[in-house]
């Protein structure tokens, strides 16, 4: 007890050393880390120094820190039969490389490894200098009192320290300033082991789970976080849509030159950073998927009776002629193109706000508010070793100069002012994005003219598939019916027709035939089974969709829960799609993910029945896998319905079913 | 014995009732749609109903539904459910009430006279009756059922005859041993599954199945 408080106060020098250590240490640490060999070494270092500091805090603060990094590095890849090593579709002869590569990857995707740095450069120092007011106290304590006695008087004159400071002209008796000594060390020895918890609180906010915090817990960490990136993805779209406006430019002054040639070779060129926008617009600023609105290019027709082909009213000698003389009313006849164009001439207009989150949050955040973090640092020893002292309100004073009045306002309030400015620029941060992603939206969305394109397009598809999958279905069942049922009828009644002409003369051979046709109707009624149970389920057609289901569930391999709520009944090709779906992936769970429990959820909902399958398997599954979602999709495709598969490595696995339909015949599933 | 049939196909029902006539049985109504159905079962209560699940006008359960609407009426009234196939889930509901004097069978089953009069007659006792399919499928579910797969093959054959409703004479006969052996192999079996030994036969496989459908 009375070793801890003695102990304290050194180890909050050792604290505030230790900071500056690995403060300092980070310069080098940081070339290091830019060579990408020593990349993985010096991130392991950094743990290590980080490891430290999670060791002192339970040790000397009591607060535990648990380590947040996550498991790994992924296993090395094995040895290929043909003797390479694989990784990410690269071969490699030894497996050094990819266990480096896992090994970096394992540790740079961690938020942990950005965290300990933040700490070491930053925070750890912050940390340092609270902790040691405790020393500094107790110092300043035994100071005061030795000033008291003549030979401390004598000693502290001889080292040049009082002349540093101008005492007040205030004659104070010489007790009270031993007292006030020995007051300041009994509070710097006090609040020691205090200190020392504040100290291993502060690094459990950084070094620990981050979740365990209030900080992240609250949601405020990752709204800010949420306001910065959004004004990021805005300065980057503005940034893109200014390349569109210098290609806009360049059209201009190519129609100049060329007529409307270079129109069309432009706006062709330009298409693919359109389609990135679209992306990113979709991306970021949400909503429904913004379809590429271009045109199919329609192939070159056949040659006529002369040989020769057609482009619109001119005869080409060649196939590659009239495609090329093609191109020129493909790309211009497009109202697409011009819809890209309108965007490309506009889209600065709209995104110049961009301009204003990031600037508020860069100025105001990093610049008012850091730079007192930050002057410490630098401005500290910078001031102690050239005796020139900058002003912690240095980026202030940068903005203000030439401003006289503002030399009437303090500088400390630059600080709150930049925490305003930056809390404004996150809060305007999405309605800007939104503002840029709209606008792009309303010009680069198909027109209504090309979404129908698009949809006869889709229903032409669709119909073809189902039409393929139907005959398939019915060329599979004839062939069934004709190898199976039906030749075991012709068998049986052979076998009967024997039995009249045997009936008399051998009896016993006729019980035996007898006994046989009837094995044989029985092996005919069992395939017959089989197969009526691939067209459609007689469940289904008996109890609905929710208890076919549930009849599945219970003969599946696994422990399969199912919920549904259902107030009717889907069509029945709806129904019968969704219940193939469900067995798909049930048999999939079984094979492949090496779940242990399965979950089925059907509802439905405005107009949208929807099934999840959820499984506790590997996960990492791939939707081409065994090519049954594929044929699943195509299914679904013919009743405008979706299928997503979400299966991160390590599971759960996610199978969601949309297909939109109304209920018919209110009948309540049983539960 | 009194008989209520419920079959909407003719040429099946008429089958079914010379079947029946022929082995002592008095077929009281043949009736072809649910709610005749349900109107037989209470008028005359029978000492077994054989029934389809398909039946008109829908054309769905609701020859099940009716068998099941009528056994909440009258508890333990035997029903013989015949089916073109056999899902667990209707199994589960039939059982439900663990009354007994249930049978649940595919159609295929009458090919052979013996076995099903000898089905039907085990219902009407108020014993069961459950085809090998269903029995089969809940079998070949080891990961989960873990306490099965504690039992030896041969334990898992008397279960399987067991759970179809066979008294131990009858497995006795089905697998070559002595009721001493058939005896000594329930007893293990009983003992591995956690379930306490009983006489009756009917309760036995009530719990039998119970117990497996629990998984």
């Amino acid at each position: 007890m009375i070793r801890s408080y003695a102990l304290a106060p050194l180890r909050c020098v050792a604290l505030a050393l230790l900071a500056v250590l690995g403060c300092v240490a980070m310069l080098p640490l940081m070339t290091a880390v830019g060579a990408v060999v020593t990349y993985p070494y010096v991130l392991q270092l950094v743990r290590r120094m980080a490891g430290l500091s999670r060791r002192l805090a339970s040790a000397w603060g009591g607060v535990r820190i648990d380590p947040p990094y996550r498991a790994g590095p992924a296993p090395a890849p094995a040895r290929r039969p043909d003797g390479w090593y694989e990784l990410d579709g690269q071969l490699y002869k030894t497996q050094r490389y990819p266990a480096f590569f896992l090994r970096m990857k394992w540790l740079g995707d961690d938020p942990a490894s950005a965290r300990d740095w933040t700490w070491l450069v930053l925070l750890a120092p912050l940390g340092g200098v609270v902790v040691l007011l405790a020393p500094a106290l107790v110092v300043a304590g035994l100071l005061l009192v030795a000033s008291v006695t003549a030979p401390g008087r004598r000693a502290l004159a001889a080292t040049g320290l009082t002349d540093l400071v101008t005492w007040p002209d205030v004659v104070v008796p010489g007790w009270a300033v031993a007292a006030a000594g020995v007051g300041a060390v009994a509070i710097g020895v006090l609040a020691g082991p205090a200190l020392l918890r504040l100290h291993g609180r502060w690094a459990r906010v950084w070094l620990g789970d981050p979740y365990l915090n209030w900080w992240q817990r609250s949601g405020i960490g990752a709204w800010l976080r949420r306001g910065g990136h959004d004004a990021w993805k805005a300065a980057l779209l503005l940034g893109l849509s200014l390349t569109g406006f210098a290609v806009f430019l360049l059209t201009l002054l190519l129609t100049l030159v060329s007529g409307g040639f270079g129109i069309a070779w432009l706006a062709y060129a330009i298409r693919p950073m359109v389609n990135h926008y679209r992306r990113l617009c979709v991306e970021w600023g949400g909503g429904a998927p913004l379809p590429e609105p271009y045109r199919q290019r329609e192939d070159v027709s056949e040659p006529g009776p002369d040989g020769r082909y057609r482009a619109g009213r001119t005869l080409y000698a060649t196939r590659d002629g009239a495609r090329r003389a093609g191109f020129f009313p493909w790309v211009l006849g497009d109202p697409a193109t011009w819809r890209d164009l309108a965007w490309m001439a506009t889209a600065p207009l709209t995104a110049l706000p961009a301009v204003v989150p990031g600037a508020l949050i860069g100025i105001g955040y990093f610049g008012l508010f850091w730079q007192v973090v930050f002057w410490p640092l630098w401005a500290v020893p910078l001031g102690l070793i050239t005796g020139w002292w900058v002003s912690p309100w240095y980026i202030w004073q940068l903005f203000t100069l030439g401003m006289p009045a503002a030399d009437a306002v303090p500088g400390w309030v630059s600080v709150p002012i930049g925490l305003a400015l930056g809390l404004l620029g996150v809060l305007l941060a999405r309605p800007v994005l939104r503002v840029i992603t709209g606008w792009a939206r309303l010009l680069l969305s198909p027109s209504r003219s090309a979404r129908l394109t698009e949809r006869v397009e889709h229903l032409a598809q669709t119909r073809r598939d189902a039409v393929d999958a139907q005959s398939a279905e019915l060329r599979r069942i004839e062939r069934d019916l004709h190898d199976g049922a039906q030749a075991r009828l012709v068998a049986v009644g052979l076998s009967l027709g024997t039995v009249e002409q045997l009936m008399d003369r051998d009896p016993a051979a006729a019980r035996a035939l007898l006994a046989q046709a009837r094995e044989t109707s029985a092996a005919a009624l069992a395939e017959l089974r089989d197969l009526v149970r691939g067209i459609h389920p007689p469940v289904l057609a008996e109890r609905g969709l929710a208890d076919a289901v549930r009849a599945l569930a219970l003969d599946a391999a696994l422990p399969v829960d199912v919920r549904a709520d259902l107030p009717g009944q889907p069509p029945s090709p709806v129904a019968t799609a969704a219940y193939f779906a469900v067995a798909e992936a049930l048999a999939n769970a079984a094979r492949h993910a090496q779940a242990s429990r399965v979950g089925v959820d059907i509802r439905h909902t405005r107009g949208l029945l929807r099934v999840t399958v959820t499984d506790d398997g590997r996960g990492g599954a791939e939707p081409s896998y065994g090519g049954g979602l594929h044929g699943l999709r195509r299914r679904l495709a013919t009743f405008d319905g979706t299928l997503a598969l979400h299966s991160p490595p390590g599971g759960p696995t996610v199978l969601t079913l949309e297909i939109p339909c109304a209920l018919s015949s209110p009948r309540t599933s049983t539960c | 014995m009194r008989v209520v049939l419920a079959e909407d196909l003719y040429l099946l029902r008429e089958g079914l009732v010379r079947l029946l006539e022929a082995h002592d049985c008095t077929v009281v109504a043949a009736v072809e749609t649910g709610p005749d159905l349900l109107d037989a079962l209470l008028t005359h209560r029978p000492d077994v109903a054989v029934v389809d699940v398909r039946l008109p006008p829908t054309n769905t359960d609701e020859g099940l539904q009716a068998a099941l609407t009528a056994r909440r009426q009258v508890p333990g009234l035997p029903v013989l459910v015949l089916s073109q196939h056999v899902e667990q889930l209707y199994a589960r509901e039939l059982l439900a009430d663990g009354t007994g004097g249930i049978g649940y069978l595919l159609k295929d089953r009458v090919f052979n006279a013996d076995q099903f009069l000898d089905a039907v007659r085990r219902v009407a006792g108020g014993g069961t009756a459950m085809d090998p399919e269903v029995i089969a499928k809940l079998l070949q579910q080891p990961t989960r059922n873990v306490p099965l797969a504690r039992l030896t093959a041969r334990e898992r054959e008397v279960l399987e005859l067991m759970a179809e409703g066979r008294s131990n004479a009858a497995i006795g006969q089905r697998l070559f041993l002595s009721d001493s052996a058939v005896g000594k192999h329930t007893a293990s079996i009983f003992g591995k599954l956690d379930l306490a030994p009983s006489d009756d036969d009917n309760r036995r496989v009530l719990a039998v199945l119970a117990y497996l459908g629990a998984g």
